[in-house]
């Protein structure tokens, strides 16, 4: 099995809704379509429905969460502040 | 890296800092990604090495994506290896997953297809890692909701191949282990016994949610936004009892904070766990003397 071409399918159906949609509407073709051998679209086929999805949705949420700027809540920004003047004034 | 005993920390995260400094007496050592400093300013940069000087701090990375047979970018290892000689962590660390592919970002850690071609790619990936940051990560088994299709190896086999290749050691996940055990129906125990206790270093534990499936089943969904589970105290307990070097156990939240003496009750009972497992394996050892 060529696991690269597998890891980048299974990338692309993780990332791309499009691509995961033909994937379930026809998953031997959408698999041989990217370049899989025959044995790798037999295990391709294999995959754990109900565990895509779930996983697919966890994926999204993390890039979502990844594209929105981190900053600590206001309530550690103020303590954080508030443990600087003490510290500066022991 | 010569840690004599066992200690218990937590991981560093910007909304817990201010609580953090307040109860540093309680925390033994400090988990940070690295990840989120690969491109901070001068000053964040200086700010932790601060941190590392009034408690011990680790690197955790999230980022490398080792576990794959897409080689590991250069410039992201050189980025971990100009934070690791800054810092000087105790040691650092990253997980068995592979977050990009084809030029397609994941956007997070991904369980593999577990073959042989991937634990050759994996050990590579390692070695290249281990030459330019200059030290020897320990590696993380992940939590995956999907079972990777076209696996020829158990997730044991396949992450004990891996540490063996490269003679790298682990940081063992006990949230990950117990989701993974969940959701894909094998006894948590039984993997502890399959993987190399004696390359156990590190330990994290965390907490996670159920959720519904479409096809109304439900699975662990391991999002360190809750408390630590009984059977991950179990699992550590566990895992002391019979690791036989000392263990540095670093509980992950990642929101939905609580006040922090409800995480640092966390901490002391992972100690007790800890001590329990201990207790556990002198009594054995004492036995078979």
């Amino acid at each position: 099995m060529n696991t690269s071409a597998f890891e980048t399918f299974l990338a692309r159906i993780y990332v791309d809704t499009n691509a995961r949609a033909r994937f379930k509407a026809d998953p031997y073709a959408e698999a041989k379509h990217a370049g899989l051998s025959p044995d790798e679209c037999a295990a391709i086929m294999k995959i754990d429905w109900v565990g895509l999805e779930l996983a697919t949705r966890s994926f999204a949420k993390k890039r979502d969460a990844k594209a929105r700027p981190i900053r600590p809540s206001l309530r550690a920004r103020v303590l954080g502040f508030l443990c600087r003047v003490l510290d500066f004034f022991p | 890296m010569d840690v004599r005993k066992d200690r218990v920390g937590l991981g560093w995260r910007p909304d817990l800092a201010a609580s953090i400094f307040e109860h540093l007496e309680s925390i033994d050592i400090l988990e940070v990604i690295a990840d989120d400093f690969f491109d901070g300013s001068r000053r964040e940069r200086r700010a932790l090495k601060t941190l590392s000087s009034q408690i011990p701090v680790v690197l955790h990375g999230v980022g490398l994506g080792l576990a794959s047979c897409e080689s590991v970018q250069t410039k992201r290892l050189d980025k971990m290896a100009r934070l690791f000689e800054e810092v000087r962590p105790e040691f650092w660390s990253e997980h068995l997953a592979f977050v990009r592919a084809g030029g397609i970002e994941i956007g997070h850690l991904a369980a593999p297809p577990r073959t042989s071609q991937n634990v050759e790619a994996t050990a590579e990936n390692l070695s290249r890692a281990i030459s330019v940051v200059g030290s020897r990560p320990l590696m993380e088994n992940i939590a995956t909701l999907v079972d990777p299709p076209g696996s020829t190896f158990s997730e044991a086999a396949w992450v004990s191949a891996i540490l063996e290749a490269v003679d790298c050691n682990s940081l063992l996940d006990l949230h990950n282990v117990y989701a993974n055990a969940v959701n894909h129906g094998y006894d948590a125990r039984e993997f502890l016994k399959k993987i190399p206790s004696s390359r156990v270093r590190a330990i994290h534990i965390a907490g996670g949610k159920l959720i519904s499936a479409p096809d109304g089943s439900t699975r662990l969904l391991d999002d360190h936004l809750h408390d630590v589970p009984d059977p991950v105290f179990d699992l550590l307990e566990e895992i002391a009892g019979c690791s036989p070097h000392p263990l540095t156990v670093i509980l992950e939240r990642d929101g939905a904070y609580p006040p922090m003496p409800h995480l640092l009750a966390q901490i002391q009972r992972a100690r007790l766990y800890l001590e329990r497992g201990r207790a556990r394996r002198t009594a054995t050892q004492k036995r078979f003397a």
